[in-house]
């Protein structure tokens, strides 16, 4: 048996590296989209480079590559250590390394060539389905048994979080996947968009929102050095989120021909999702009160911070554009474009690099290379998708009132192009903070100053 | 309440899987798949078309379902559950960089789309979707299958009117080109025929048709309107070349309302769109005077009678006499 995959935290470390390369790869991806948005002609006519086969690319890349991968990596170190124990085994997280990346690998691989399921978010093929299934189930057994090995009795939220969001996922992944119909992914006639955006929804929803509210609940009380302001209020949140956030999948399809009991489900649980939003947003921001400092001067803990930013204003976005009479305005275009940027960049992508950049130092015993280059990554990222927000929320609201107004979708295309370009031009700046963040972490990983293990350990017993 | 490892894993799952069951369980027991009066089956080729339309993620740009609120096409048909019966997966979209395509089938020609999918820009020249030519002609075909067959028995019913407009168009164009346009006249009603543009031919009016011209027409009637831009080759019956109208005025003076008339209704069977969704009555009529001033050196703008002029127009007057009385 090859040595590093026994080593302790070692699959953390090779998830959150993992993670920090598909952040490239999915910017490139974006990037080459955002161009074809201005210039269809940029690479024409190539075959792996068309939008309709990249836009999956980027997608998934981001989703389940970038933000996912390195919330996995974070959260491998931080359960074991609210548990005060080691994780229950290392090979066994690693064997879920490989499958879940398998899967994420899929993307570039099948969707060039054509080979997807072309369902927006269940894109993979069933046997990179079957593959994140696996690494799921791996993961699942780890934690279940780590969390059986404890030596800490308090299960704090973070061990939640992270826990339910696999357990969720198992059951979420091959039903909006439709596992069952190996050769399509999915089921016959309407019914399909329901199941479609059950897991459409429940990805952002049930996967990635418990992983980066897992994290942040990690990361805020360590960096503030205050007690969490209140451990009722987390669990109402916890609670709430899983009740609510499983039944708004429809709001996707909300203008469609479905059920009308099934769009006023939707609408009112929608709305009803500030609650949990709220709880969380304000649990951690009276964590951090008067402690505001700290958060700051720390770039990794202002990187977590700028993410629950962006959870409040996507959440308060999200509630809003499922009321049916807004949606007629902001369905179907860039609007939603911009909504889905901020959820999972702003919100899933800042924790998930905030959490990385204040884990790694203890799992690889080197300091971060560059505090400032983290710094220099915040402020690409705030400038690029503060901008892309504002562009693709204005182009949104321009086209979706265009159209009303009477204007085919071809008679509005003049309109967006400055907006495309723009997009195109915050996208740069996207891109380099994931170039930035990489070299960043390369860096500390070859060239990072050592830690002695007194200083790791006073690093580790920071909460 | 105290988190304990049962209370989160099995309450957990409780939860999840009840509000599940609400979500998806429910629907799947009682939603049934009835065929609306537009469906029928898809054939071998529309399904592999189907495949295609799936595998190549057209639906990231395109809709399949018409609100109550759209005007765009399809707009006359809002979606219906019955509509989607037996396709796996009926990818409903979420986005809209192009058209909703849902009841695309039979509003153009098949060489129409073999243009459109070799390079979308030569039928729409500010397009902004990808070329498919990589794809190659069996596959185009069959994707163009598909789409023509998006509206069930109501696409069946425009691919009916296509086709039978198709063939006395080609056989017009066979007979020469003066053929070719008597026969075009005389398809327009015929109070357009004398209709002379009501729009004065203005500077700045010249400049909005040309920028419509640029954005809709130039890649199949050509810069300079003789009808051989790059989609030309694909097309049969290919683009009226303007420059042959100027022999062809009626009564020697009157275009106008012929080219309102065949802008804004298309002429089916061709590759000619309608352009009555896309473009209102002053955009079209600039765009009229645009290809006779351009094309022919003549317009027939403001022509008697022309009853109460408009408040805004000014003092404009047409110096475009008509052929052979010229100024010399």
């Amino acid at each position: 048996m090859i040595k590093f995959i026994e080593k302790p935290q070692s699959a953390a470390l090779a998830f959150m590296v993992a993670g920090a390369v598909w952040f490239v790869v999915g910017a490139l991806y974006g990037m080459v989209s955002a161009i074809h948005l201005v210039s269809p002609e940029f690479f024409s006519n190539i075959p792996w480079l068309v939008f309709g086969r990249e836009r999956p690319i980027h997608v998934n890349t981001m989703l389940y590559g970038f933000v996912g991968t390195m919330l996995i990596g974070c959260g491998l170190y931080y359960m074991p250590a609210l548990l005060r124990t080691r994780l229950w085994s290392e090979p066994l997280a690693w064997t879920g390394f490989f499958l879940w990346n398998l899967t994420v690998a899929s993307g570039p691989l099948c969707f060039s060539f054509g080979y997807t399921q072309g369902r927006e978010y269940s894109e993979y093929v069933w046997l990179a389905d079957v593959s994140l299934m696996l690494s799921v189930v791996c993961i699942i057994c780890n934690l279940v048994m780590t969390i059986v090995n404890r030596a800490e009795q308090q299960l704090y939220v973070s061990v939640w979080y992270f826990m339910a969001a696999f357990l969720w996922t198992a059951g979420n992944y091959p039903l909006g996947n439709v596992m069952w119909h190996p050769a399509t992914g999915a089921m016959p006639g309407l019914i399909d968009s329901l199941f479609l955006w059950f897991w459409g929804h429940n990805l952002p929803g049930l996967l990635i929102t418990p992983l980066a509210t897992g994290a942040a609940y990690f990361v805020i009380p360590r960096a503030t050095r205050t007690p969490l302001n209140s451990h009722t209020l987390s669990l109402v949140g916890f609670w709430m989120l899983v009740a609510l956030y499983t039944h708004i999948g429809g709001h996707h399809v909300l203008q469609s021909p479905i059920p009308n009991w099934l769009k006023t489900v939707s609408v009112v649980d929608s709305v009803a999702m500030v609650i949990p939003v709220s709880i969380v947003v304000l649990n951690l921001w009276m964590t951090a009160r008067g402690a505001g400092a700290r958060v700051w001067g720390d770039p990794a803990a202002r990187l977590v911070m700028g993410g629950i930013v962006w959870y409040i204003v996507t959440c308060i976005q999200g509630p809003l554009q499922s009321l049916p009479f807004l949606q007629r305005v902001t369905h179907f275009n860039n609007w939603t474009v911009g909504h889905a940027h901020i959820a999972m960049l702003g919100f899933g992508g800042y924790i998930a690099l905030g959490a990385m950049w204040h884990i790694i130092p203890i799992v690889s015993g080197r300091e971060i290379y560059s505090q400032k280059l983290v710094s220099l990554q915040f402020g690409l990222l705030t400038f690029g998708l503060t901008g892309f927000f504002l562009v693709l929320t204005a182009a949104g609201l321009i086209q979706g009132s265009a159209w009303h107004n009477g204007e085919t979708v071809y008679r509005v295309l003049p309109e967006l192009a400055p907006f495309m370009a723009s997009r195109a031009a915050l996208g740069i700046f996207i891109l380099t903070g994931s170039l930035v963040g990489i070299f960043n972490l390369f860096m500390t990983l070859r060239h990072g100053r050592e830690l002695e293990v007194r200083q790791l350990q006073r690093a580790e017993e920071a909460a | 309440m105290k988190m304990t490892p049962a209370l989160l894993i099995v309450g957990a799952l409780l939860v999840f899987w009840a509000s599940s069951f609400i979500i998806v369980g429910i629907p799947a027991m009682t939603m049934k798949e009835i065929p609306s009066d537009d469906w029928r089956p898809l054939s071998a080729e529309e399904e592999a078309g189907h495949r295609l339309y799936v595998r190549n993620g057209c639906s990231y740009c395109h809709s399949l379902f018409v609100r109550t609120s759209d005007w765009d096409i399809g707009a006359e048909r809002i979606a219906q559950s019955g509509d989607y019966v037996g396709q796996e997966p009926a990818i409903l979209g979420s986005e809209r960089t192009g058209p909703d395509l849902s009841q695309e089938g039979g509003e153009h020609p098949d060489d129409w789309h073999k243009a459109h999918f070799v390079n979308p820009r030569f039928t729409g020249p500010i397009s902004l979707m990808p070329s498919w030519e990589f794809l190659g002609d069996k596959e185009i075909a069959q994707l163009t299958a598909y789409v023509q067959a998006l509206g069930g028995k109501a696409a069946d019913l425009r691919q009916s009117r296509q086709k039978k407009w198709k063939a006395p168009a080609m056989a017009a164009y066979a007979a020469g080109a003066d053929r070719n346009v008597e026969w075009l006249h005389s398809e327009v009603p015929e109070p357009w025929r004398r209709m002379p543009n009501p729009y004065p031919a203005t500077e700045a009016a010249l400049q909005r048709g040309k920028r419509i011209y640029q954005e809709f027409c130039i890649n199949c009637h050509g810069p300079i309107g003789d009808g051989k831009g790059p989609a030309a080759r694909y097309l049969d019956p290919p683009p009226l070349n303007f420059t042959t109208l100027r022999r062809h005025l009626v009564e020697n003076k009157y275009i106008g309302g012929i080219f309102y008339y065949q802008i804004m209704n298309g002429i089916t069977g061709t590759g000619m769109p309608y352009f009555k969704k896309q473009l209102e009555s002053e955009k079209i009529w600039d765009l009229a005077n645009y290809l006779a001033v351009s094309f022919l050196g003549y317009t027939d703008a403001q022509l008697e009678p022309r009853g109460i002029d408009a408040a805004y127009e000014g003092a404009w007057r047409n110096s475009h006499q008509p052929p052979g009385q010229e100024a010399k």
